[in-house]
């Protein structure tokens, strides 16, 4: 007999083996340069003015090198400021000690003082929150609410997404930029002195704006705007400021060109190209190149309808969270499912954390994904997925009917944006309703002659894929009429509709009987059922009950069992029996 | 004319051995729709309007301008035979002799050959037209092969005949050599499709299966029609007089005697053919068009054909055609030929059954149809959509097997997805109302029986363009058609105007639905392309597009062809990807599948849903496969039904079925987006070496497994020496001598290359066959007739895919380096393809 089991595929022990032998970069800063880069005297001095106690500092991933020593630098900074905090203190109470026979209230502010002064002694506690759950742009509020933080200082590039529960003191660590060659790249870019720009920047490079724009006043330029950053996501300009006229009549904005530094987010360039002229990115990877090209986003755009298109049809979707912090999340969440219930298809939610190819491709019933997330990172571009992921904007345009889904170059990122334009359109879409309701009543009174309507009991016509050409028979399967359908039974049938009051005997599941949902079959467990050829341990044996002559099943006598608890189990009355 | 009411067309559908349902089919331009017009002159059921005037069939106003069938069209007629003897002649027993002709005229041009493939499936019998001087052409041996492969049988028509006698001025043994040849070329192509089942279907004057005429002069004889004149005068048996009437029998007018040797006593003898037959219709021409005019009223006179008033004072080409016309009627041959030789549904659905139903032949719908029991269960096969005048509704045009269509009853409708016993591409739904379909006007109809062609109301959203209709639950569809067609030169379009893009979205949907073989669809780059036969298909269709179904201004782009990525070779080395987690491996080679085994996948031979065994059997006979290989095949991809496969070579791993779906599921989408150019895969053989598997299920769940599958697919195609196809048109031209220079220079210029020539014989036409990519034939017709003066006449239709020469696509120096380089630009996707390092994990 041999000793071992032959080798017939890899060895067991290598299965486990880690090849992936992750290297540590090395900070490369100075401490002048860190403290410069992380504005770590500006952070002390906010810290102290919140007079916040726990402070959990967010860093990026590229940025986690520095994080020992950023906080070595707050804890510094923190310390000194309450040395220099509890000098001033002693000063207080001393004068309140050389003047102490003056007045009881003068008395007391000095004691109020040396509250406030021991209150000011404890220490700070920072904390370095490594590892975000969701996006490095976002605030990780869930991650600094375990560490009891009151504030969350937010390093790096961030999406200035509203959060919900936390003040933030956002550190946007700059970046350097060649200032002459962007000169440079903005007169080549427009030679005509009064053409309207918007300067933009991406977060790390905006503090070059101000230089920027005063050089270019200097050169000549008249119509340069330099865009302020502000905490809005859904302004036209998604978290810049606008030009005064722009802000009394958006269509204006149309009107402006856009000379952004550094490369924007996928997500930022789809929202301003169909609202501004069109975008020059002066990019800042020191090429050295002096060309801002114009970006163009018609190809990026059409991939998105492809995408979008091939939603349609889809009839089961998930629903990623892929934020918790982001206000409105909970809205958006219910919008996206009312959207997908409409349409008659099914939603089922996830949470995954960080979204990779690997945490949704186990969920192969689903069709397609709709990510809730801050504006920026819910635009996942990537071939690596096996089923689509959208935005709910795109839902919105993917749930539209064939018949009147437009896609002209709109992009909206920004979902609190969305939910406003919903309540806009709400109004609108009651009066289509209404416009629906009038042509139905038309054919059924030409029904007589006309024939062409559906009975209601016939079944729901497949859709068209437009991606594939071909019918897709099941895209709606918890049903696009069924409040129509119930109302006309209702009336018709009348009680035979209700439903049958719940039975209290078993019922035995035949096999390849469903589980239903309120009457619809469950579409994941029809997937199991119909796609799946491995459907879990056992389920290639049938099972098969001894049954008596009348086709009953014959089961054993049922017989009274234990109870109690493991220290002395009891059968019946009988607690000698165990 | 024959008016009838539908209560008398609904009574002579009960009688199935009545019915004749047959198409007309041809290659382009040798007179289907004239010879259909002469037919509809005389026989049409329904009084309409425009009856006679030219080209009834041709409904559509472009079909009249461009003078080109595009889509096919029925229409009934009311035939009888001259002589109630004659019933004898049909060789199943008859009692009336009243019968109803369902007659689907064909478009000709092969780029509408889908068109005559829906038309083949609802018809028994075909009348395949042949122009004598042009003979069998390219599209005629294609339609003939489509016919008998759905076990049609033919009769033959030799048309034209008026201009061998004219333009020609052949003599009579030239043409009776003409004529020879004709049928042994149609002969041929009969022979080479020889099914046992439907048994020896070659057609012979001497039989009566060959009529010869003119369509446009409206006149057309059989050998029966001549042989029931010299019956009579001779004193013998009919069919003794047909056989001594073709080939070499001759009559001695000297000893009266027949005799099979062409000369007595030194002096040549005239074939029998020609003095009995020729003669006559020799003389008359003769007379005729060479003003004869004191010969005329003598022959008239002897041929007992008598001239209206106004008729007589005709002359030239005009009185030819009325005297020809009245001697030797096209509709009555025709009609006698189509009654007596081809077969009624009853006689036809015994032995079409099983190459019509995909399920078992002995279930309650295969008996149903085999029987043509109009008290069976209902089966109907809906072979295409007709569009309504009611914009965006059609009619879905079929033929009811089994059972009686009735309006208001429900249906099961089986889409061509549809697999009995699960709810994919099945719904229920009621007939609202059932029609007859006439030419351009259509009749109500209350219920239709077993064997009829009819139109449908009411069921058009459910099926995009075939399908079938059943009442019984546990049928199985009627086999899907296959089209000698493939959708593979494409335009894309896109809207000027942002809001109209729902019109334009709503007309592709029609557009798909009207056409049995074109496709729209939006591709990966967000494009809305319409993929098309050939030029002029994509054109008609886009014309449609454009003015009817979407009535929206488009802009077209130019044409492109769809590329395939294959493997040149084997992979160089084993692919292997680890999972996400580092804790699964696959390991996986790829290699070319046979070009024979492509082929025999897209033709459906082998398919998915084959019986595993049987599949293997077929692989190991035909294709030189491993037995054990063979029955390992996990599937076939993209679209689950494609030309590339996954096998599993595996020994003894466990968990494997487990994770199978997740490995087929990475597959479908590998192969539907390849690693080089992101276009679909063909013809790659892909093999599960090992695979290894974490020993927790979760640990090796889809989500490790899919997108792994993918990259070790990819690794091990790219390792594989990869490579482009392109498809190639088989072109078929026809030119005179002195026009052939022309050819090879244009072809040449396309990378096109000339692979057989023959000399039509007895005239100075060529006919050269060619293979051209269609990548370069975009303006090659034009371009051809303006290097031969107009004399050449090209044909051509999708034949093979073929390797793009020219070195690897991985490198960008090569053309096809280039193409594909281009080809990622334009799909926004990074120009360098990825090496295979990108997909590949080193161990």
């Amino acid at each position: 007999m041999a000793s071992s089991a032959p080798i017939l595929s890899t060895p067991a022990e290598h299965t486990f083996d880690d090849d992936h032998v992750p290297t540590t970069p090395t900070s490369r800063l100075s401490d002048e340069q860190l403290y410069l880069q992380y504005e770590i005297t500006r952070t002390v001095s906010e810290i102290r003015d919140g007079r916040w106690k726990r402070i959990a500092l967010q860093f990026p991933d590229e940025m986690l090198v520095d994080a020992p020593r950023v906080f070595e630098g707050l804890c510094d900074g923190l310390r000194e400021e309450r040395k220099r905090m509890r000098v001033v203190a002693q000063d207080v109470v001393e004068t309140a000690n050389e003047v102490k026979n003056i007045s009881l209230v003068e008395e007391d502010k000095g004691l109020n003082g040396r509250d406030s002064a021991q209150e000011e002694d404890t220490e700070e506690r920072l904390c370095i929150l490594a590892d975000t759950s969701y996006g490095a742009c976002c605030v990780d509020e869930i991650a600094a609410e375990h560490v009891e933080a009151e504030v969350v200082v937010h390093y790096g590039r961030a999406c200035l997404s509203p959060t919900a529960r936390l003040p933030v003191i956002y550190v946007f660590t700059t970046k350097p930029m060649d200032m002459d060659t962007a000169i440079a790249s903005f007169k080549q870019t427009y030679p005509d002195k009064g053409e309207k720009v918007c300067l933009m920047a991406d977060i790390p490079y905006h503090h070059h704006l101000s230089d920027l724009a005063k050089s270019l006043l200097g050169e000549g330029y008249s119509s340069v705007f330099q865009t302020e950053i502000v905490r809005d996501p859904s302004s036209l300009l998604p978290n810049r400021t606008l030009p005064s006229d722009v802000q009394a009549d958006a269509e204006q904005l149309k009107e402006y060109a856009v000379f952004h530094l550094s490369s924007p987010p996928t997500s930022l360039l789809l929202t301003l190209s169909s609202r501004v002229k069109n975008v020059h990115i002066f990019p800042t990877d020191q090429s050295g190149s002096k060309e801002a090209p114009e970006a163009s986003t018609a190809a990026l755009l059409r991939r998105r309808y492809a995408l979008i298109t091939r939603l349609s049809t889809a009839s089961i979707f998930g629903i990623l969270i892929n934020t918790l912090s982001v206000s409105n999340y909970m809205t958006a969440l219910k919008h996206c499912q009312d959207l997908i219930k409409a349409a008659g298809k099914k939603s089922y939610v996830f949470v995954v954390g960080k979204v990779n190819a690997a945490k949704v491709a186990n969920f192969s019933e689903i069709g397609g994904w709709v990510v809730i997330g801050c504006w920026e990172s819910s635009l996942i571009e990537s071939k690596e997925f096996y089923k689509p992921i959208i935005t709910p904007f795109e839902l919105d345009v993917a749930l539209t009917e064939d018949k009147e889904r437009i896609w002209g170059g709109e992009w909206l990122a920004d979902f609190s944006a969305l939910l406003g334009r919903e309540k806009k359109i709400g109004s609108k879409t009651t009066n289509v309703a209404d416009a629906n309701d009038e042509t139905t009543a038309t054919n059924d009174s030409n029904d007589a002659e006309v024939p062409w309507d559906e009975q209601s009991s016939d079944d729901e016509p497949p859709e068209f894929d437009m991606r594939t050409g071909r019918y897709i028979s099941q895209s709606r399967p918890m049903g696009r009429s069924k409040a129509i359908k119930t109302a006309t039974t209702n009336g018709s049938t009348g009680p035979k509709a209700d439903p049958a009051p719940a039975s209290s005997v078993l019922v035995q599941r035949a096999r390849g009987d469903v589980a239903t949902v309120n009457g619809a079959v469950s579409p994941a467990a029809q997937f199991l059922r119909e796609k799946r050829t491995w459907q879990g341990l056992g389920s290639d044996y049938e099972i098969s009950y001894e049954r008596d002559e009348h086709g009953k099943i014959r089961g054993a006598a049922t017989e009274e069992g234990r109870a109690g608890v493991a220290k002395g189990y009891s059968v019946g009355d009988d607690s000698s029996r165990s | 004319m024959v008016n009838f009411t539908v209560e008398e067309i609904r009574g002579l559908m009960d009688a199935p051995e009545n019915i004749r349902n047959m198409c007309v089919i041809a290659h382009v331009d040798h007179g289907k729709s004239t010879l259909t017009d002469s037919l509809v002159q005389r026989a049409g059921i329904i009084s309409a309007k425009n009856a006679g005037s030219a080209r009834f069939t041709d409904t559509r106003p472009d079909e009249q301008e461009r003078g080109v069938t595009i889509k096919s069209t029925a229409i009934s007629l009311y035939g009888e035979l001259p002589e109630k003897e004659d019933i004898k002649d049909i060789p199943v027993k008859t009692e009336k002799n009243e019968f109803l002709v369902n007659l689907i005229d064909s478009p000709g041009h092969v780029d509408f050959s889908s068109e005559v493939t829906a038309a083949l499936r609802v018809t028994d019998g075909a009348l395949v037209v042949v122009d004598t001087i042009e003979g069998v052409c390219v599209q005629t041996e294609t339609v003939l092969r489509q016919a008998l492969s759905e076990r049609i049988k033919p009769v033959v028509i030799i048309n034209k005949v008026d201009r061998a006698l004219l333009e020609l001025q052949l003599s009579k043994e030239d043409l009776f050599q003409n004529f020879s040849r004709c049928i042994e070329s149609v002969n041929v192509v009969i022979a080479t499709y020889f099914d046992k089942v439907l048994g020896d279907v070659q057609v012979m004057p001497d039989r009566g299966t060959i009529a010869f005429g003119s369509g446009l002069h409206g006149w057309a004889f059989t050998l029966r029609q001549f042989s029931a004149k010299y019956a009579k005068k001779f004193g013998v048996d009919k069919s003794k007089m047909m056989e001594r009437l073709w080939g070499d029998n001759f009559f001695n007018p000297k000893t009266k005697k027949w005799t099979k040797i062409g000369n007595h006593e030194g002096q040549p003898l005239e074939r029998a053919f020609n003095q009995f037959c020729l003669d006559p219709i020799f003389r008359i021409f003769d007379s005729i068009m060479n003003f004869k005019k004191e010969e005329i009223p003598k022959l008239l006179e002897k041929l007992e054909i008598k001239l209206a008033s106004d008729e007589k004072d005709l002359e030239g080409k005009q009185l030819l055609k009325v005297v020809m016309r009245k001697f030797l009627p096209a509709a009555d041959a025709l009609m006698e030929m189509m009654i007596i030789h081809l077969p009624s549904p009853l006689t036809a659905q015994k032995y079409r059954m099983e190459t019509l139903y995909e399920g078992p032949p002995d279930d309650e719908s295969a008996i149903g149809i085999r029987d043509c029991d109009h008290k069976g269960p209902l089966m109907i096969y809906v072979s295409k959509m007709v569009p309504t005048s009611d914009k965006g509704r059609f009619y879905a045009f079929g033929r009811v097997f089994s059972g009686t269509a009735r309006s208001g009853i429900k249906v099961r409708i089986q889409g061509p997805n549809y697999i009995p016993g699960k709810k994919e591409d099945m719904f229920i739904k009621s007939i609202q109302r059932t029609i007859l379909m006439m030419g351009r006007y259509t009749e109500p109809i209350e219920d239709v029986p077993a064997g009829n062609i009819l139109g449908l109301v009411g069921i058009d959203q459910f099926l995009l363009k075939s399908g079938t209709l059943t009442t019984s639950e546990t049928a199985h569809n009627m086999k899907v058609m296959k089209f000698s067609v493939s959708p593979v030169v494409q335009r894309s379009v896109e809207v000027k105007n942002a809001n109209d893009l729902p019109k334009l979205v709503e007309g592709l949907k029609r557009l798909s639905k009207s056409d049995p073989c074109v496709l729209t669809y939006i591709n990966e780059s967000g494009e809305h392309v319409v993929a098309g036969a050939g030029e002029l298909h994509l054109e008609i269709c886009l014309k449609d597009l454009e003015e009817d179904h979407a009535g929206v201004p488009l802009r077209i782009s130019d044409p492109v062809v769809q590329y395939r990525e294959t493997v040149a070779g084997t992979s160089s080395m084993t692919a292997l990807s680890k999972s996400p987690n580092k804790h699964n491996r696959l390991y996986l080679t790829a290699q070319p599948l046979a070009e024979e085994v492509c082929k025999d996948i897209e033709q459906g031979r082998i398919g998915p849903r084959d019986d595993f065994k049987a599949r293997a059997r077929i692989l190991a006979d035909d294709h030189g496969w491993d037995v054990t290989d063979a029955r390992k095949i996990w599937c076939f991809g993209p679209d689950t039904n494609g030309a590339n496969l996954l096998v599993d070579q595996t020994k003894a791993v466990q968990y494997l079925n487990e994770i199978k779906d997740s490995v087929v599921s990475g597959f479908q989408w590998a192969t539907k987006e390849g690693p080089v150019a992101e276009e679909p895969m063909r013809a790659v053989r892909f093999n599960i070496m090992d695979v290894t598997l974490h020993t927790d299920a979760i640990h090796r769940g889809g989500g490790q497994i899919i997108p792994t599958a993918r990259r070790v697919l990819y690794a091990a195609t790219l390792l594989a020496d990869p490579g482009l196809m392109e498809p190639v048109f088989l072109v078929e031209i026809q030119v005179p001598e002195q026009a052939m220079g022309g050819i090879y220079g244009v072809l040449t210029r396309r990378r096109g290359h000339v692979f057989e020539e023959n000399q039509r014989p007895g005239t100075p036409l060529f006919t050269v066959k060619a293979y051209l990519p269609v990548n370069e034939s975009f303006g090659f017709n034009a371009d051809l007739r303006s290097h031969t003066g107009g004399q050449a006449f090209p044909q051509s239709v999708f034949d093979h895919w073929e390797v793009l020469p020219g070195g690897s696509p991985l490198d960008k120096s090569t053309m096809t380096g280039k193409i594909v380089e281009d080809m990622r630009k334009r799909k926004g996707i990074k120009p360098d393809v990825p090496g295979y390092e990108n997909y590949y994990d080193k161990l």
